[in-house]
């Protein structure tokens, strides 16, 4: 007869009420055995799904651990005191528990303080459900993306409001001009106005502290601050001060407004995905423009753009309406394409924002799921090896119970009451742990703070959340590391307790093994991890972008230096100043900027069809950056494309290989129509020469096709490339030169490798973060290590004992131990290697250039896992190999 | 009359207990069920039903005899009680009198 599925039977024992499992179970087996002739697999899986659906609240038993635990304070008071005794009585192995459990618990903190951060962003605006950004995508003529922008064009706010019902409200924001506030007589330079449309307070949330968000905006020179721009205008006793109505005047460029305080908002809060401490209404941006200008729908993407919707909607319906509006708006654009295809909307729900978003010009660097990922399932991981660790720990202590638990059976206590005992010193670990933990995460946190450019806080006054998570995670961990312990001293038989340790069989393999080879695992993968972001921040490092990148400093310009030339000559007057050069772009930036091209195969014109990003420079460019032409000319110093009107075209050569030139020679010389000047037309010109590739944008792209116009009407920065000797008198001439052509502002200038370094800051974070986790998670393994080889030991004394009686040798005897353990790293090993590769191999493909995981990647994790162990478990193999057999063989 | 109360399922169940009559144990009911209703019935939901109605006192049960196929476990037979049987009948009365006041154009409609 076919036997119905055993594992089924066990689940229903173990769950269903004693005094109906007889029959239920009765009633089941007398089904199954009709139904197994006509297919046995049929018949298991039904009964297996029966018993599950049997897991009734009123078939199942009650949980009793919880129900003794309150009611039986007698005995629960003689666990603590007897759980204090053995505490306090083993320090060595309670001080391994309580550190393992501390550091365990104080990352996974720290990791949940960030993920509850991250995840929190723009959530506490009351219509955030309803908020969308506005993004316009961009394609190429050949129909590929070519840019996303988180900014929309000044036109479509206003279209899209009056156009479709569903779009309630409409902003945008735009930071005009930086201009300089003025308060009697104090100034304040430069500062950061953002003006916005009045639907901004219906919009989103933004508490006032005086004045109100209805009438705030009802007059055009109407300026609302915030907390800290009020206290920096005001000073701190702003609020006695009666601001509201005071006159600010804002002067940009010769042009000066008054401005009246209506209103103070609290500070953004740092959830959000942007910052403003000014808000001005956009009406006066408008009167200064005029109308037509902020008419547009295409380009001039500067508008940070905004929506709310209905509640409800489907931002797709927006987007559905694309080609309607792009029709009804544009039609064709001027090279005669419908302006449909050449553009695409986005309606980006405002609290996914900060997580997934990375377009062309965020407002401010966004953080990334990936991260949030990876930072979850770590700090999970280690929780889980610090549970392991205990588990492991409380378990190898059981030779020291032994005898206890013998006669607590022997009086009469049942296996339930030992597992509350062993649960109870698990919660006596956990309750000296946890505070600890928090004291270390709060140590940590300004640290935290500081690399991760956060605020969070460890406040449980102001956080009851948080307070209540602790509690519950308190008592997760206490059931996670305490209850295999418990069930596993509880299990013990009465005879094999009484006799003592010699009974135990412990060299089997048995769930212990299986928890080591877990911690192993999230080691070995750790440490994998760790390797390859190692690995490719040093091939980041060391590899050539292309261009000289170490001595050069770039200073932005002013619109005040109107004589470019002499500026220069200027600059290069300090000895230590050998180039100079003028450029739209650097490299390190984006090559954001791009126009259409014409290229003259034969005589004849045909478009270029891939994306050819460009930028302006003079005939410096390439000696300052130390970049190779391959193949025809530099600029020479006369060209100029404005005042010429021919074009003068360097290319790359991955520009060349794309127009069909394997050779750059052949290309030197031929004809090339670009641009979009003023006159809306091509620029015809020759391709004068062929630049070596180089990386202007960072590793993780592609090098593109680009272009380098010779001519000036754009350069916003000056390069210089300076001898790093003596770089405070490089910078004093900076400044004196600066003072002579512009004495109302003084030169910004930044290091070029400092920019270098930035474009890889998430990685470098992530680094360092790894880092920290690989350390915790091999301290905590170590510690667990320990008591796991003690334990062994203890189990195989008298093993030993016969063993160096018949003749082995210290290190055979060692070898017999350590062995062991290098089979876990080997099981280890062939289960986190696979996943971790999995992991990491997607990580690199946001690199278009990365290092390639190498075999020694994948060794190094085995390796070191290894060395750890033979180092841990050493000291106590040895000891144990070189015991003398007259001890441990005999016996009372 | 709230002590009558009955589910569907458990109307159902108490129904085909009656008309088992004596020969009513978890099998025999679920079988019965499935034949004459042609639905499928899960074990857990129809041990749910009985134990939850032998705690209301419609069912009594008594333990029977075991056989082999049963892998030697005996048979739970149930039976139901006077109580059970007022709520059969309650329950009907209660549904005959809600079709009574159905206009009879609208079932004419049916």
């Amino acid at each position: 007869m076919i036997a119905p599925p055993k594992f089924a039977n066990r689940i229903l024992e173990t769950f269903c009420r004693e005094e109906y499992l007889e029959d239920i179970q009765g009633d089941l087996e007398e089904e199954f055995a009709m139904k197994a002739p006509a297919s046995t697999l049929k018949a298991r899986i039904w009964y297996f799904l029966e018993v599950l659906k049997l897991l009734r609240p009123n078939l199942i038993k009650h949980f009793q651990p919880f129900i003794h635990l309150i009611h039986d304070t007698t005995m629960f008071r003689n666990y603590l005191k007897i759980g204090f005794r053995n505490l306090t009585k083993y320090k060595s192995s309670t001080l391994i528990n309580v550190l393992g459990l501390t550091v365990g618990i104080a990352a996974f903190l720290l990791i949940a303080l960030f993920v509850k951060d991250e995840i929190s962003y723009d959530q506490h605006h009351l219509h955030a459900e309803d908020v969308y950004r506005l993004t316009v995508k961009n394609f190429d003529q050949d129909g590929s993306l070519s840019r996303q922008w988180a900014f929309a064009s000044a036109g479509h706010a206003q279209r899209f409001k009056s156009d479709y019902p569903e779009v309630t409200h409409a902003v945008r924001f735009f930071p005009w001009a930086f201009p300089d506030l003025r308060i009697g007589e104090r100034v304040f330079p430069g500062e950061m106005v953002v003006f916005a449309d009045e639907d901004v307070f219906d919009t989103f949330t933004f508490p006032f502290i005086i004045g109100n968000p209805e009438s705030a905006f009802d007059e055009v020179k109407s300026l609302v601050l915030t907390e800290s721009s009020a206290v920096r205008l005001f000073g701190s006793d702003w609020q006695s001060k009666d601001i509201l109505g005071k006159s600010i005047e804002l002067s940009r460029d010769g042009m000066e407004a008054p401005f009246q305080v209506t209103g103070v908002m609290h500070d953004m809060p740092e959830q959000q995905h942007f910052h403003f401490e000014y808000l001005a209404p956009i009406q006066f941006v408008e009167q200064l423009f005029g109308k037509n200008a902020m008419n547009n729908v295409t380009g001039n993407y500067n508008w940070l753009t905004y929506l709310r919707l209905q509640p409800g909607t489907n931002p797709e319906i927006i987007e559905d309406r694309k080609d309607e509006f792009f029709d009804k708006y544009v039609g064709k654009t001027s090279n005669g394409l419908p302006a449909k295809d050449g553009y695409d909307f986005e309606l980006q729900p405002l609290t996914s924002i900060h997580l997934h978003s990375n377009l062309e010009g965020e407002i401010e660097s966004n953080g990334s799921i990936e991260q949030i990922y990876i930072f979850s399932i770590v700090g999970i991981l280690l929780l889980l090896v610090a549970c392991i660790n205990y588990m492991n720990l409380a378990t190898s202590q059981f030779s020291r119970r032994m005898k206890e638990i013998g006669v607590r059976k022997v009086v009469g206590a049942r296996k339930i009451s030992l597992i509350h005992q062993f649960l109870t010193e698990s919660f006596i670990i956990n309750f000296v742990a946890f505070p600890l933990a928090i004291i270390l995460a709060w140590l940590a946190l300004p640290y935290l703070n500081d690399f991760m450019d956060k605020t969070l806080s460890l406040d449980f006054i102001q956080n009851v959340d948080l307070f209540a998570g602790l509690i519950i995670l308190m008592l997760a961990v206490t059931l996670m590391a305490g209850l295999y312990p418990a069930t596993f001293m509880a299990k013990i038989h009465l005879l094999q307790a009484l006799k003592g340790e010699s009974a135990i069989r412990s060299n089997k393999w048995n769930f212990r093994y299986w928890l080591v080879t877990f911690q192993y695992a999230v080691t070995i993968g750790l440490i994998f991890t760790l390797a390859v972001i190692k690995g490719q921040m040093q091939f980041i490092n060391n590899s050539d972008p292309g261009y000289q990148k170490d001595q050069i400093v770039h200073l932005w310009m002013s619109n005040k230096i109107q004589n470019l030339e002499v500026f220069k000559y200027e600059l290069l007057q300090h000895p230590d100043i050998n180039k100079a050069t003028y450029a739209s772009r650097v490299p390190t930036g984006r090559l954001a900027d791009s126009w259409g091209a014409s290229f003259f195969r034969n005589d004849s014109a045909e478009q270029v069809n891939f994306r050819l990003p460009f930028i302006l420079a003079d005939e410096d460019f390439l000696s300052t950056f130390e970049i190779p032409l391959i193949a025809g000319e530099n600029f020479s110093k006369n060209m100029n494309m404005s005042q010429d009107s021919v074009g003068y075209y360097l290319i790359n050569r991955t520009a060349a290989e794309a127009l069909g030139f394997s050779n750059p020679r052949d290309i030197v010389g031929k004809k090339l129509s670009y641009g979009n000047y003023n006159d809306q037309q091509l620029r015809a010109g020759r391709i004068l020469g062929v630049t070596e590739d180089f990386h202007f944008e960072s590793l993780h792209s592609e090098i593109t096709p680009m272009i380098i116009l010779k001519d000036d009407w754009k350069t916003r920065k000056i390069c210089l490339q300076v001898d790093t000797k003596d770089i405070s008198s490089v910078l004093e001439h900076i400044e004196s030169t600066w003072a002579q052509f512009d004495m109302e502002s003084s030169p910004q200038y930044r290091f070029l490798d400092e920019i270098f370094a930035e474009q890889y800051q998430a990685e470098e974070r992530l680094s360092t973060m790894i880092t920290a986790f690989t350390m915790m998670a091999i301290f905590i393994g170590c510690l667990g290590l320990i008591g796991m080889v003690g334990f062994i030991i203890s189990t195989r004394y008298k093993e030993i004992g016969v063993r160096k009686v018949l003749g082995a040798s210290a290190g055979s005897i060692a070898m017999i131990i350590a062995e062991q353990f290098l089979i876990l790293v080997g099981i280890a090993f062939v289960a986190s290697i696979p996943i971790a590769y999995y992991f990491m191999s997607g990580w690199l493909n946001d690199f278009v250039y990365h290092v390639n995981i190498s075999i020694w990647f994948i060794l190094l994790p085995a390796l070191v896992a290894m060395t750890i162990t033979v180092f841990t478990i050493g000291y106590q193999t040895l000891k144990a190999s070189m015991i003398n057999p007259v001890e441990c063989l005999q016996d009372e | 009359m709230k002590d009558f109360q009955l589910g569907e399922f458990e109307e159902i169940v108490l129904l085909t207990v009656a008309i088992l009559n004596d020969e009513a144990y978890g099998v025999s009911i679920k079988q019965e069920i499935e034949e004459r209703l042609k639905r499928s019935v899960s074990v857990g939901a129809l041990q749910s039903a009985l134990r939850r109605m032998e705690s209301k006192g419609f069912l009594i049960s008594n333990l029977g005899e075991a056989s082999s196929v049963r892998g030697g476990k005996r048979k739970r037979y149930f039976n139901i009680t006077d109580l059970g049987k007022k709520a059969l009948a309650y329950a009907r009365d209660t549904r005959n009198q809600l079709w009574d006041a159905i206009p009879d154009f609208v079932l004419k409609m049916i």
